[in-house]
């Protein structure tokens, strides 16, 4: 043979080589599979979170009945039931190194019903004094429910004693809040007067968190970061409402959170995400989160957002260690208002 | 033809250039929500920017910024330097050094520089009860440039901490006067007006018939004798605050928020002694700090920006507020050739004159100015 070549050779060597076409195929495939792979890289924290704090499984005890609730009389039908209808329980909680962290007090309850075919939404707050029973007998502050089962301990004692029914739970540390407010760069909102406190407690970023500090902030239209929005809702001592005012307080901030939240995009869900850490749970699906997220930007008329707080007659002063009595006769058909 | 070699090299790289172009992109995507605001000393002002007449003082993550001939100048460090106001004959600033537990007040030259500390609120570092401290805020020089009023937060009692207005001497002596009597567990009386007649006029906050806290202007024109320190000039309703005084003095722009999570500018006529009606001007942004240009020519204010930015700055032509009087109507010329005594035209009715609207102007873009802070600007 000519310069030594064995035949099939060439056959062998052209059989090993892939035309243009099927190049051209693989590569296109290629890149999809790695675009794919990027996308994965830069969502997997917000992933990692939504793994680790959506659908968070509660086991909500069947209720105890208990004797201030059952010595009313059955609410009449809620009138504002509406398919798709559904109500959360948002919980708010002291995390700091006080409490351990399966014993800490949900400084703030807040209910919400959500009732997407009438873009309508209601907050209630709970008074965290009031005096209830909790699921799991005895009694106490309501703050406390959350000691005796955690999230499902508190949705029991509100399930029980309210009659109301909750679809799911949030619940946010204080660090949470902070780093949520942060990471969508602060919220606007009209503080209602100056919140003055020499005694606000230094129990986060500190080794002491028996310690105090001086909080001023001053009242009008301003942007608050997470430090000076956690001070606005959490401080009480200078309200002559106490926890009842800062329930209103709380509320302004969520509102003023949701209205940011528009500006968000979904790429920022990753910087999200990192900055909340194990800050938040959640037992909603990550389903129901997706669906809620462009859901949330449609509720724009202020008046379609009832704000709530519970105020005398519905409860009176003198309860035991400080607490709230509740006044059942008057909470239950109240509530009953809005809250099936 | 490609051998399987250069094939498999050539994808491995194209696969990871792509990956990591889709993760840069997906990062490019994401919005500027928390990207902090930039100093306003940054921004180049634009060559067909609108400029404001006169310097205007505003503040900025703690420091001091003028703005002058449409261009900024920081005047101080960040270092919690908040609330400038200007003397009466605009030759010095007050302004406010805020720190974690107190906050004094300092006369500033329009420079920057710190030329005396007015106030002193501290407390030993030994004295380990956080309510011994005090704050200071809203500085104003009366006009007779004598007795500086101030928010201070004294009397206070354990977890009540009021403000209330007072009158200091300006040079330091002792002397300092009680003005006004605060409403118990509401934050108090906020930011006083010295007024050229005497008397102040400031933000007192109280408890309205539903039980929410809110704002309302008050008048008074003495240091408060037994507890009676004037009356309101606004109702509980309005829940308004930040009044300004225009430069000839006979109106005043406020924000009101009616309650709810707005904040209108407003602007009443002032007689001296009372408004006239309060009529809103702006209703569709959150509105902060208002305050007059010198020489009459509109109102700058805060107020986020578009795309949701941080408190930007904002000039209000006078023209919204104050329209030009419509032309005169032309007066009839006599007919010559005497009386006319036949059936007398049918007028033809004039084509309305429509004014035109004018909206407020935003001055900057991504400053994030503090809405707390009000604006103080001289002509």
């Amino acid at each position: 043979m000519p310069l030594g070549i064995k035949p099939g050779r060439r056959a062998r060597a052209s059989r090993r080589r892939l035309s243009i076409v099927r190049t051209a195929a693989l590569a296109i495939f290629a890149i999809g599979l790695s675009a794919m792979a990027g996308s994965v890289a830069y969502f997997l924290p917000a992933a990692k979170l939504a793994w680790d704090a959506t659908g968070q499984v509660i086991s909500v005890p069947s209720p105890t009945p208990s004797p201030s609730s059952t010595a009313v009389s059955s609410p009449t039908p809620p009138p504002l039931y509406q398919p798709g209808a559904f109500t959360v329980l948002l919980l708010g909680s002291d995390d700091d190194s006080k409490f351990s962290p399966d014993h800490v007090l949900t400084q703030s309850m807040i209910l919400v019903r959500v009732l997407p075919a009438t873009k309508q939404v209601i907050m209630l707050s709970i008074p965290r004094d009031l005096y209830v029973p909790f699921w799991s007998g005895g009694s106490g502050k309501i703050d406390g429910a959350y000691s005796y089962g955690q999230a499902g301990g508190a949705i029991a004692t509100v399930q029980q004693d309210f009659g109301v029914h909750i679809d799911d739970y949030i619940w946010i540390g204080l660090l949470g809040l902070i780093h949520l407010i942060d990471a969508i760069g602060g919220v606007d909102v009209v503080t209602s007067n100056p919140v003055i406190d020499d005694y606000y407690p230094q129990d986060l970023f500190t080794t002491d968190p028996y310690e105090y500090q001086r909080v001023a902030v001053l009242a009008g239209p301003q942007h608050l970061d997470g430090i000076h929005a956690m001070q606005y809702v959490r401080s009480r001592h200078n309200d002559l409402q106490s926890d009842i005012g800062r329930s209103k307080r709380q509320q302004q901030v969520l509102l003023a959170i949701r209205q940011k939240a528009k500006s968000v995009s979904s790429a920022d869900v990753t910087a999200i995400a990192g900055a909340l850490g194990g800050e938040i749970k959640t037992s909603m699906g990550i389903d129901r989160v997706a669906q809620l997220i462009p859901l949330a930007s449609t509720f724009d008329s202020p008046n379609n957002i009832t704000q709530i707080v519970m105020l005398p007659p519905l409860w009176h002063g003198g309860g035991p260690g400080g607490s709230l009595t509740p006044n059942w006769s008057e909470i239950l058909p109240f509530v009953h208002q809005y809250f099936p | 033809m490609i051998s399987r070699f250069f094939l498999a090299l050539g994808l491995c790289v194209l696969m990871l250039v792509s990956s990591f172009t889709m993760f840069v992109y997906l990062g490019g995507r994401q919005s500027k929500v928390a990207a902090p605001a930039q100093k306003p000393t940054v921004a180049s002002p634009k060559p067909h920017a609108y400029i404001l007449p006169g310097t205007l003082y505003l503040t900025q993550s703690g420091a001091l910024y003028s703005l002058s001939s449409g261009r900024f100048h920081q005047l101080t460090p960040e270092a919690g330097w908040t609330q400038p106001s200007l003397y009466p004959d605009n030759a010095f600033l007050l302004a406010v050094q805020k720190n974690e537990l107190y906050s004094d007040v300092y006369i500033v030259t329009r420079f920057g520089q710190v030329v005396r500390q007015i106030t002193n609120n501290t407390a030993s570092s030994r004295d380990p009860d956080t309510g011994s401290r005090h704050w200071s805020f809203y500085p104003r020089l009366a006009p007779d440039m004598l007795t500086m009023f101030m928010s201070y937060d004294s009397p206070k009692f354990g977890y009540d901490v009021p403000f209330s207005v007072w009158g200091v001497p300006i040079s330091g002596a002792p002397g300092g006067r009680l003005w006004t009597n605060a409403n118990d567990y509401t934050g108090g009386d906020m930011q006083p007006i010295p007024l050229r007649g005497g008397g102040i006029m400031y933000t007192k906050y109280s408890y309205g018939p539903d039980g929410n806290l809110v704002g309302q202007l008050w008048l008074t024109t003495r240091p408060t004798p037994s507890g009676n320190e004037g009356r309101p000039l606004t109702s509980t309703i309005d829940d308004c605050m930040s009044p300004s005084f225009s430069p000839d003095g006979r109106q005043v722009a406020m924000v009101c928020t009616y309650g709810r999570q707005i904040a209108r500018l407003v602007i009443a006529s002032w007689d001296g002694s009372n408004f006239g009606p309060l009529i809103g001007v702006i209703t569709d942004q959150l509105v902060a700090q208002p305050v007059w240009a010198p020489d009459g020519s509109g109102i700058a204010y805060l107020a986020p920006g578009s795309g949701d930015a941080p408190f930007q700055l904002w000039f209000l032509p006078k023209d919204a507020y104050n329209p030009p009087p419509p032309p005169p109507t032309p007066v009839p010329t006599p007919t010559p050739g005497g009386p006319y005594h036949g059936t007398p035209p049918s007028p033809t009715p004039a084509p309305p004159v429509l004014a035109p609207v004018v909206k407020p102007i935003q001055i900057t873009t991504n400053a994030g100015f503090d809405a707390t802070s009000p604006l103080a600007w001289a002509g």
